[in-house]
Formats: structure tokens, C-alpha cells, sequence
């Protein structure tokens, strides 16, 4: 293997990796905070490529003016959904219910929205590919190495995000009451915080980080419509692996997939999911929390 | 209590039962369209489905994964007949046998962790099974198999062979399945083992004071609903002929839980025949809506989840005092009976 293969295989899977570990993040909070499995999160993604498609290629507005629209486009998504439908979802949940029961019942409503974005981008936008030209088309050549430069503005975009949510979930008082109503709901309302204003920031929050990943993923590949479930359950493995609510695990778990995919892909094949798969079931077998994170029931 | 265990069933739901019992066996007769006879076959399919989800979550865990062992028990049944040419009178109860290994190996392990990691790992699970039979050429790739044999002619007396080349016969097979694992699942849950798992979904720590071993009566009704979803596996690859890994994906697992939730959670058997029965034919109405069928789909899955979570049969008992709690559901007073009745205490 040559220095330059590896200098790009490592690029491309850490600006995977960063995609995952946008998408998890916002599963993530999405699950802490307001206690709903998200099953429509694929489809937030694959929303926030067509906004940045609708913004970059229809209106014509530079690079990043589109991905702050579209950033706010789907945050705005985010909290309708949340204020029509899972706001009604949090109301049958009562404290001491099983956890189960809150997974069953936000899964499915999440699963009718998930179908209704699903066919619906279908039938608005049809089946043909979209493609948004490279903001980036240059190669940085570093010797005898040269790597795209759209993947390290991918990743540098990704960390710019991630120092910026870190900021806003430990620096300001709204991060922090996110924080407080995820651990105890009943508790930080007695604090004076209001927990359904703060679920509702935090789901748009978490569908936010959606149409950065899909928004920064949309000039690398085409925009389709089946782009949403393969994402979806990549990121539950790697919200999985990495262990529930958990930021540093999500982090680590979205880089160690980036690159065992990237570096799979290319000498195994479409078998690295396989195994990726199987890997991450007898991990959990014996870590249920994943790597970071704690068992929870 | 007047729902008691051994309470007799009364005389006007017996005729109803022979009605229903009658029509099914008549069906063929009264439907002419193969294509109606197919939708009734894959109805009876997802009820079979519905309610091994449903037995899972009796016991008080959510199978994501629930189709998982549905695609085991159809590529089983279609190596056993493709690779070693077995008839699909040998390849079922094989591939029935094959499937509860896999769950009970799969199930001791994964029933010991938390409801959360359980429902993941079944979901990764049932990822897993559709990227092996994709990716690994024994398994027949991303193509799948094609030509399954269909099950030979089964010898009756005094009458020819019955050719399996019509949609009838495979409706007679299905159905005699169906019922089995109906009569099996109602013998099941009115059982003592029955009432230890309503016990459990009931207040597990409750149950495990009273001496209940929790993991073992989980992994029993782990295996045994996924041993069904075998059965119906199987049947499924001789009879559509054709397997793909595309047909068994990720979301094929969760819409099954559709079934078990639109019908109504808390009925374990009635729920899936009735939701099922929905999710399949209401579409086949809404035919001049194609493309927005999905869409109003998940609409229709919105506002029940929202607004009648008891699911259809639970908001009709609640509105019309519909009176099938009677055999299915329990009220709490009855479940509280039960469960002193399991830990043999007396009040």
C-alpha cells in the first residue's frame, strides 16, 4: 500500500466518519433530551441534501449562505414535527413508564413520518439524481500525496460544528438546561426551566446537525431519495458502538466506522459491512453500553 | 372473577368462531382472482408475524428485528431444497428446527442485557442477515434464489394427488399453518406458562420476587415466536419461488410491528389479525392513489399512535364495550389473581 492510497483512505474515512458523527450527535440528543427514537432521522438527512440542493443550485447563493439556510430550513422542520406530532407522543409518556414502552411508541409515530418524508420527496422529486458542482474541485498535492480538497473542508466544516455544539451543551444556559432536563424532566422544571420549550430546541437542535451532515454531504454525491435509510442504520450502529449519550463515544464510534468502511470498501469489498455488522453485535454482546457508554434499561 | 382461566366459551361466540371457521374454508370458492388469493395468503403471512412481535413483547421486549427470523426460516427451507434437493415436506420442519437453534443461541445471549440493547441488537441482527445473504455467494448474492421447488404432490386417498400449481392448495397449506400456530399461541398464553409472561410484562421485579426465573420464560417466548416466523419462512420461499435479501431489509422488520400496533398491542392474537388485515387490503382500495398510498399510510400510523394508542381493537372496547376482553385481554384485577396464583400465594 502505497503512502498516497493511504493518505486518501484515511481522508475519505475520517469525512465519513465526521457525516456519522453529525447524524449520531443529533440521534443522540434528539434521544436524550426528549426521549424519542427517531426513525425519520434518515429522512432529515436526505431533506437537508435537497435544501442545500434548493439553495446552492435553484436560488443560486454561495456555498455557505446555502448550508446556513438549509441548517435553518430544517431546524424550522425539526420543531414543526416535533410541535405536531412528538410534542403528542411526550404527552402519553408518564414517569416510571418502561423504557420499552417509550421506544415502541415514538419509533412508530416516528415511522409514519418517516414514510410520509420518504414518499413524499419521492413523488416531489422523482427518482433522478441530483447533483450539486464541488465548492472545492481543487487537489491539495502534499508531495507525492494529493487528497481532494472537498473532504478536508468536509471535516474541517465537521469540527468547526462540533466545537460549536460543544459550546452551546456546556458554555450557555440553554445547553445546560438541555443537559438538566435530560437527566430529570420533573426535577429542572422545579429549577424553573421549562422542559417542553427545551424539548422543542433540542429536537430541532438534533435535526440542525441533520441538514449540516446532508447539506455538506450533497456537493460530494448525488442527491437522491434512498439516501435516508442506509444512513439511518450506519448511524444506529454507530450510536451503538460508541455507546448511547455518550459525545466522546459517538465521536469515536463514528471515526472507527468512517475508516473501517473506507479501508474495507477498498480491499474487501461490500463484505466490510458484514463484518462491521457482526463486529458490532459481539461487541455489544459482551459491552452492552458500547465502548463509552453505560447500559441503560 | 368473571374472566376466569378455565371460564367456558359461551355458546354465541362458539357459533361465531364456526361461522368464521366455515368462511375460511370456503374462501377459495368465493374468490375467483388469484391476485385477491395471493394478498389473502401474504395476509395470513403478516398476522403470523405480528403475532410473534407481539409474543416478544409480552414478555416485555421490543424486536425490532422481527422479520429476521422469517428470512432465516426462508433461505433455510431454500438451501435445504436447492442445495441437498429436499421436498418441502422434509425442508420445513428442517428449516423450523434451524431457525429455533439460531434464536435459542441468538436469544441466550441477547436477553440478558437491557430492553434498549435487546431491541438494537435485534435490529442490527436482522441488518446482519440481509447483508450476509447479499454479500456471500453460498447464500445466492444480491440476486437471490430463483426456482425454489414447490412442494410435491401430496398423496390424499380416494382422490388425485393435490398439485401445488394453483393458488388454492397453498391457501389450504397456509391456513392449516396459521391455524396450528393460532391454536399453539392461544394454548401457549392461557397456559401457566402464559400467565408467568403476563405476569412478567406486569412488573418484572414483581414476578421475580415470586421466584419467576426471568431470562428463562423470556427466551422461551423469544424462541418460540421466532420459531413460527420460521414456519412461515419457510412456506413463503416455496411458495413465492423466488427469495431476494431485498425483500427481508431493515424496515420490512419494523412495518411488522405495524401489524401488532395498529391492531391493538394488548391483544396478542386478535391485534395482528386485525391489523394485518388492514395494512393489506386498505392499500389494494386505495389503488388511485398509488404513489400516495405510503403516504397516507403513514399518516393513518400517526394519528393512531397519537390519538388511540390501545390501537384499533383497543379503542373499540373502550368505546363500544366490546366484549373480546373476555377471552384475549385481562383486566389488572384479574392479573393481580394471576400472579398470586403463579407464586402459589394466598391472599
Amino acid at each position: 500500500m502505497t503512502v498516497s492510497l493511504f493518505a486518501q483512505l484515511l481522508i475519505n474515512g475520517l469525512a465519513m466518519g465526521m457525516l456519522y458523527i453529525l447524524v449520531v450527535l443529533g440521534f443522540d440528543l434528539i434521544l436524550r433530551v426528549t426521549n424519542i427514537f427517531n426513525f425519520a432521522h434518515g429522512e432529515f438527512y436526505m431533506l437537508g441534501a435537497y435544501a442545500l440542493y434548493f439553495t446552492c443550485v435553484v436560488l443560486q447563493l454561495p456555498f455557505i449562505v446555502a448550508l446556513i439556510l438549509s441548517v435553518i430550513a430544517l431546524a424550522l422542520l425539526g420543531g414543526i414535527c416535533y410541535i405536531g406530532v412528538f410534542q403528542w407522543v411526550q404527552r402519553r409518556f408518564k414517569p416510571g413508564m418502561p423504557f420499552t414502552y417509550l421506544l415502541l411508541t415514538s419509533a412508530m409515530a416516528s415511522i409514519g413520518l418517516r414514510m410520509i418524508f420518504s414518499q413524499g420527496a419521492l413523488v416531489s422529486f422523482g427518482t433522478t439524481a441530483r447533483a450539486v458542482p464541488s465548492v472545492f474541485p481543487q487537489m491539495i498535492a502534499i508531495g507525492d500525496v494529493s487528497i481532494p480538497a472537498e473532504r478536508l473542508a468536509t471535516i474541517v466544516i465537521g469540527l468547526v460544528v462540533l466545537a460549536g455544539l460543544y459550546l452551546l451543551m456546556f458554555k450557555t444556559k440553554l445547553g445546560k438546561s438541555m443537559r438538566a432536563v435530560s437527566l430529570d424532566a420533573v426535577a429542572s422544571s422545579l429549577q424553573g426551566i421549562n422542559p417542553s420549550r427545551t424539548y422543542l430546541v433540542g429536537f430541532a437542535v438534533g435535526c440542525g446537525l441533520c441538514g449540516i451532515a446532508g447539506g455538506i454531504i450533497a456537493p460530494i454525491f448525488a442527491v437522491t431519495t434512498d439516501m435516508a435509510g442506509h444512513m439511518l442504520f450506519l448511524a444506529l450502529l454507530v450510536m451503538l458502538l460508541g455507546g448511547i449519550g455518550s459525545y466522546k463515544g459517538a465521536i469515536l464510534g463514528g471515526i472507527i466506522v468512517g475508516l473501517l468502511l473506507s479501508f474495507g470498501y477498498h480491499f474487501i469489498g461490500g463484505l466490510s459491512e458484514l463484518f462491521l455488522f457482526i463486529s458490532a453485535i459481539v461487541l455489544l454482546i459482551f459491552k452492552p453500553g458500547g465502548i463509552l457508554g453505560e447500559a441503560r434499561d | 372473577m368473571k374472566h376466569g382461566i378455565n371460564q367456558k366459551i359461551p355458546a354465541s361466540r362458539s357459533i361465531g368462531l364456526f361461522v368464521i371457521g366455515v368462511l375460511l374454508i370456503v374462501l377459495p370458492f368465493l374468490l375467483k382472482s388469484p391476485y385477491i388469493m395471493h394478498i389473502v395468503i401474504m395476509t395470513f403471512i403478516g398476522i403470523v408475524l405480528g403475532m410473534t412481535f407481539s409474543m416478544i413483547y409480552s414478555v416485555g421486549r421490543i424486536s425490532l428485528g422481527a422479520g429476521a427470523f422469517y428470512a432465516i426460516g426462508a433461505y433455510a427451507s431454500a438451501l435445504l431444497a436447492m442445495k441437498l434437493g429436499l421436498s418441502f415436506w422434509l425442508a420445513l420442519p428442517l428449516a423450523t428446527i434451524i431457525t429455533g437453534i439460531i434464536a435459542l443461541g441468538l436469544g441466550s445471549v441477547i436477553l440478558k442485557g437491557s430492553g434498549l440493547s435487546f431491541g438494537v441488537i435485534s435490529l442490527l441482527f436482522a441488518l446482519v442477515i440481509v447483508q450476509a445473504t447479499g454479500q456471500v455467494p453460498f447464500f445466492g448474492g444480491w440476486g437471490g434464489f430463483w426456482g425454489i421447488p414447490a412442494p410435491d404432490p401430496l398423496p390424499v386417498p380416494f382422490h388425485t394427488p393435490i398439485e401445488f400449481v394453483r393458488k388454492t392448495p397453498y391457501y389450504y397449506l397456509i391456513l392449516s399453518l396459521f391455524l396450528l400456530i393460532v391454536l399453539g399461541f392461544h394454548a401457549l398464553y392461557t397456559s401457566r406458562i402464559g400467565r408467568t409472561w403476563r405476569a412478567i410484562k406486569l412488573s418484572p421485579q414483581l414476578a421475580e420476587t415470586l421466584g419467576i426465573n426471568l431470562y428463562r420464560y423470556r427466551l422461551l417466548a423469544f424462541v418460540i415466536a421466532s420459531t413460527a416466523a420460521g414456519v412461515v419462512g419457510s412456506f413463503f420461499s416455496h411458495y413465492n419461488r423466488v427469495i431476494e435479501p431485498g425483500a427481508f431489509g431493515g424496515f420490512f422488520s419494523i412495518y411488522i410491528q405495524l401489524y401488532s400496533v395498529l391492531g391493538g398491542l394488548e391483544f396478542y392474537i386478535l391485534g395482528p389479525v386485525v391489523g394485518s388485515t388492514i395494512v393489506t387490503f386498505v392499500p389494494e382500495f386505495l389503488r388511485v392513489a398509488e404513489e400516495f398510498e405510503p403516504i397516507i399510510t403513514g399518516v393513518v400510523l400517526v394519528v393512531v399512535i397519537l390519538f388511540f394508542p390501545g390501537g384499533i381493537l383497543g379503542t373499540l372496547q373502550k368505546f363500544l364495550r366490546f366484549d373480546i376482553a373476555s377471552i384475549f385481554a385481562r383486566t389488572s384485577k384479574g392479573v393481580k389473581a394471576l400472579l398470586l396464583r403463579v407464586g402459589n400465594v394466598r391472599q
